[in-house]
């Protein structure tokens, strides 16, 4: 191993509360981009706004920290630009899955290689604990005036219909194997989700560390193969793989649930468009030759000048 | 001085947009200069459309009614029209609808219904195309009826087409038979239908028969006006393009690397443009130099203007050169991403289309009512460049300037362009596109890695993502990009931000800001911005004919604000207009704003139509002759 995942540490103080789940994520996220070996200056941390987008200010990287509900598209920015970069975010159930929900959906359907990681506490933590979108309905938490009415969204289900090449889901606590599927997740090529679960020792007053021990499993406890290779396997699986992530309630599964390897990552559609552009992408190709533009607008627009044509009619 | 106006009506799916074009391409072809404007509706097929024409020597600066000659495809266009041909003009219509009455017309205005009962009412009868066509006669125009069933027919069987796929020919039969009338030889006309389908070899015959068919069936008829000379620019190339498409290829000439955009009108139509030419092939020295063929520009429409605006952010700050471009609505919708892109610095461009509102509005119309919302856009103090293009060729420059102001700022810039700008299209000269003068380079200042370090002239260094460990946020930050709010730190972001505005107005030329135009010692001044530019140039030729003297203050810059130039311009002045497309006076606002000088009278357009020179010269006698503070002017239709 290359590097210790103390060099992804910052030096900035950790602001969350005592037992907070987000430390046991950030602590697997550094453990993974140790064992990765990622370059701290390849990789960006594009935080949403919540107790968890702080995540940005505690991982070693070139990072950004988006408007609440933003990360995904300005993260996709960033790719689109330099595509060689490690584009990592997280962010919050409500700011992911709430205000971004769209940004959410359209990432999928693109299969950007990104990876996304849902610090999904069924909270609003640093708004004082309001529901999030994914907080089940009836349950009352320390701060609801009364039992939530507004039913909860599946993440799992979610990215399936929005087309994510890798889904998983990791429990806070569970470092070691939330880091593992981190990784896998990071060195994925298409979007990835990680949803991954987690007290909030504060405002959740429910789903506590307790709560969550008694009811989650792994996958490979039973048997389950998430790869798909090809397009005739992915209609096969797709019902099973559904049926999993609706699977709630005593018994709460964890792991990968799909990986799929059949779809072209964003990048390379456009590789595809414009061979070229991975060689050349728009963060650092060149606009201009000694200050000439690198295009006659005379001849690119060519359809635009009136010529008379000769035709045979 | 030949000046020639034309105005072709229809139905919307019509072939009103190719019509127009083919006109164009004739009077360019028979080498003069045009300017043509097309007017429809938020509908795709059925509703009222047309396309207006203006033929001159010079680059026609304005469009103006009546017309010489109008093509009324349709009995809409008749009874919508009638009304706007000068005397000894035509009217072309299809003689099929003579007996046709407005009450019958499914798409037409429930009140230019009333409007015209009330109007033919009065003179005891009732609203049809023959008794509009009666008006008109009374009035010195002559009515040209074409009998588009049977010329169809014939065009069918000369062609040996079936008669429905012919039906498609009607447009250009009127056209045909316009142009004619208008002293263009059918020359031209065929050659123009040849340019424009050059990509659908198929089609050009049957158009060609039929604008042959109807320019006999005309010229027995009627002579129409004199044949019209050869023009200035005949033989030369000329380009002609709307304001939405030389948008895009400043951007592709201006090294543009990423485009976001989400469909609205009236922007939808450059990011389309651009994206069309995005894989585009290089020049020989920069084929030569960098050893590639082709380049290519992401453009990329997103799930919103949310989306839009905040990857084109992301796209920036790891080093592209970036733009989005919206309309008033998605430019609502990304308020709280320019806030972020003046936090973060971020070299942005949004190139903003106005259209009129308020709301959803009437879309494809004309307004100039998001100056303010420009300027103030973004919670908490947000300095930025606003930037308002006055013509075609000005969008054009000033795409090019904003990309490198953007950069070498580190700052958002909001371009100005208006729906007139977006869909009208004017011809062009080699020369007019042709990059001299501007150097196009990156302007990014690389002298250090503390990204957000405290500058004397408000600069940082910059510092792309992906190039070294640090952290951009929305959050108030320390130098080196970490949150804080820390008071002292506060106060020294703050101060930055103040520092580079003054920077921005240092190194922005006053003359790049502000342009004046007309006598020096003129009575009246009048204050503009955006699309009115050319009409009140135009205007001022014809007020100066009238013994008015005038001079005219175009803003360029709203932030910064050429205060200088506006303050000195008009307190010397004896009458101050204002002339906008909103209903605040929102330039005049501003002037009060920032030069504390009350612009005391207004010409305002409100009904969605461009602003025609005439009806400057109006307002301007008119509020010379009454003292009047506001003239709302009401033209087109
Ligand atoms: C546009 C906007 N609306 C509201 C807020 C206020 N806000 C800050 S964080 C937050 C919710 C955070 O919840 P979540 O995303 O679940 O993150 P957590 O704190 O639970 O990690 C809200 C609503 C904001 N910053 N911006
Ligand atoms: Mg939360």
């Amino acid at each position: 191993m290359a590097r210790s995942f103390l060099e992804y540490k910052t030096d900035a103080w950790v602001q969350w509360c005592p037992g907070c789940g987000d430390f046991g994520i950030l602590n697997a996220i550094h453990r993974a981009l140790a064992e990765l070996d990622i370059d701290p200056r390849n990789l960006v941390v594009v935080g949403g706004i919540g107790c968890s987008g702080r995540t940005t200010f505690y991982v070693k990287g070139s990072n950004l920290h988006a408007l609440h509900g933003r990360a995904i598209p300005l993260a996709t920015g960033v790719k689109l630009a330099n595509p060689r970069l490690k584009v990592v975010i997280a962010g919050g159930d409500g700011d992911l899955l709430g205000i971004g929900a769209g940004h959410f959906v359209a990432v999928g359907r693109r299969n950007v290689d990104i990876t996304v990681i849902v610090f999904d506490n069924a909270v609003y933590g640093l708004t004082k604990g309001q529901a999030a979108p994914t907080l089940p309905s009836g349950v009352k938490t320390k701060a609801l005036p009364g039992p939530n009415i507004q039913d909860a969204v599946n993440p799992l289900l979610l990215a399936l219909a929005s087309g994510y090449t890798f889904i998983a889901r990791g429990y806070a606590y569970h470092t070691a194997q939330l880091k593992e599927m981190i990784k896998a997740a990071i060195s994925h090529r298409g979007t990835a989700l990680v949803d991954v679960l987690q007290p909030c020792p504060t405002y959740n007053n429910v789903m506590t560390n307790q709560w969550y021990e008694e009811r989650v499993y792994y996958l490979e406890e039973e048997e389950w193969d998430p790869v798909v290779k090809t397009p005739e396997e992915y209609r096969r699986k797709v019902p099973l793989i559904a049926a999993k992530m609706l699977e709630w309630g005593d018994r709460i599964p964890l792991g990968v649930f799909l990986k799929d390897e059949t779809k072209e990552p964003f990048e390379e559609r456009l590789e595809r468009q414009m061979p070229g552009y991975m060689d050349n992408p728009p963060s650092s190709r060149p606009i201009s030759v000694d200050g000439y533009p690198l295009a006659d607008p005379w001849k690119v627009f060519e359809e635009k000048v009136v010529k008379k044509v000769e035709a045979s009619y | 001085m030949v000046d020639l106006k034309i105005l072709i009506g229809g139905p919307q799916g019509g072939g009103i947009e190719s019509a127009g074009q083919i006109a164009l391409k004739a009077f360019v072809l028979k080498g003069y200069h045009v300017l043509g404007s097309r007017e429809y509706q938020s509908n795709i097929m059925g509703a009222h459309s047309y396309y207006l024409v203006r033929v001159m020597r010079r680059r026609p600066r304005a469009l103006t009614l009546p017309v010489d000659v109008l093509v009324a495809l349709d009995a809409e266009s008749v009874l919508t029209h009638f009304e706007e041909v000068r005397p000894g003009g035509f009217i072309v219509y299809d003689s099929g609808t003579a007996n046709v009455k407005a009450s019958t017309i499914a798409p037409m205005a429930k009140p230019l219904k009333e409007r015209l009962s009330e109007f033919f009412g009065r003179r005891g009868s009732e609203p049809t195309v023959s008794e509009a066509l009666k008006v008109a006669e009374e009035r010195g125009v002559t009515p040209i009826g074409l009998p588009m069933k049977q010329l169809l027919r014939r065009v069918a069987e000369a062609t040996e087409r079936p008669l429905a796929s012919i039906s498609r020919t009607v447009n250009i039969m009127g056209l045909a038979a316009g142009l004619y009338l208008a002293g263009v030889e059918l020359e031209y006309v065929k050659d123009a239908i040849v340019a424009q389908f050059s990509a659908k070899p198929k089609i050009i015959k049957p158009n060609v028969v039929a604008a042959s068919m109807a320019v006999e069936h005309v010229s027995e008829l009627h002579e129409g006006l004199p044949r019209l000379e050869d023009g200035p620019l005949k033989g030369k190339q000329l380009m002609v393009a709307t304001g939405n498409e030389l948008v895009a290829m400043a951007k592709l000439v201006g090294g543009l690397s990423v485009q976001t955009y989400y469909p609205i009108t009236p922007s939808s139509d450059e990011a389309l443009y651009l994206e069309e030419h995005r894989y585009f092939e290089l020049n020989d020295v920069a084929k030569e130099r960098l050893g590639l063929e082709k380049m290519g520009i992401v453009v990329l429409q997103t799930e919103d203007e949310l989306s839009a605006i905040n990857m084109a952010i992301g796209a920036a700050l790891a080093g592209a050169r970036a733009a989005t471009s919206t309309s008033g609505p998605g430019f609502s919708l990304m308020n709280e991403a320019i806030s972020y892109a003046v936090t973060v610095e971020a070299p942005i461009l949004i190139t903003l289309w106005m259209r009129a509102g308020p709301s959803t509005g009437i879309p494809t119309r004309e307004g100039q009512q998001d100056l303010l919302h420009a300027l103030f856009s973004g919670h908490g103090d947000t300095p930025k460049i606003v930037v308002a293009s006055g013509d075609h060729l000005e969008a054009y420059w000033d795409t090019i300037k904003a990309l490198e102001w953007a950069e070498r700022f580190q700052t958002p810039v909001i371009h100005l362009v208006d729906k007139y700008l977006a869909s009208s299209m004017i011809s062009i000269e080699k020369r007019e596109i042709e990059p001299r003068g501007y150097p196009i380079m990156r302007a990014l200042k690389t002298d250090g890695d503390l990204r957000y370090k405290v500058t004397e002239d408000g600069i940082s260094p910059w510092v792309p993502l992906g190039s070294s460990t640090m952290v951009i946020t929305g959050l108030e930050h320390t130098e080196d990009g970490f949150a804080t709010e820390d008071p002292v730190a506060r106060d020294a972001m703050m101060e930055k931000r103040r520092r580079k505005m003054e920077t921005i107005k240092r190194e922005i030329p006053e003359e790049e800001r502000v342009r004046v135009y007309g006598a020096r010692d003129a009575d009246v001044v009048l204050v503009s911005w955006g699309s009115t530019k050319n009409p009140i140039l135009s205007a001022m030729e014809a007020l100066e004919g009238e013994g008015v003297g005038t001079r005219f203050v175009q803003i360029r810059t709203f932030f910064p604000f050429p205060e200088d130039t506006v303050s000195r311009e008009l307190s010397e002045a004896k009458t101050v207009i204002g002339v906008e497309q909103n209903l605040l006076g929102q330039a005049a606002f501003l002037v009060r704003a920032f030069t504390g000088y009350r612009v005391r009278h207004m010409i305002l357009k409100l009904n969605g139509r461009p602003i025609f020179d005439d009806e400057i010269v109006y307002g301007v006698k008119r509020i010379l002759e009454t003292g009047e503070e506001t003239v709302v002017v009401r033209g087109g239709s």
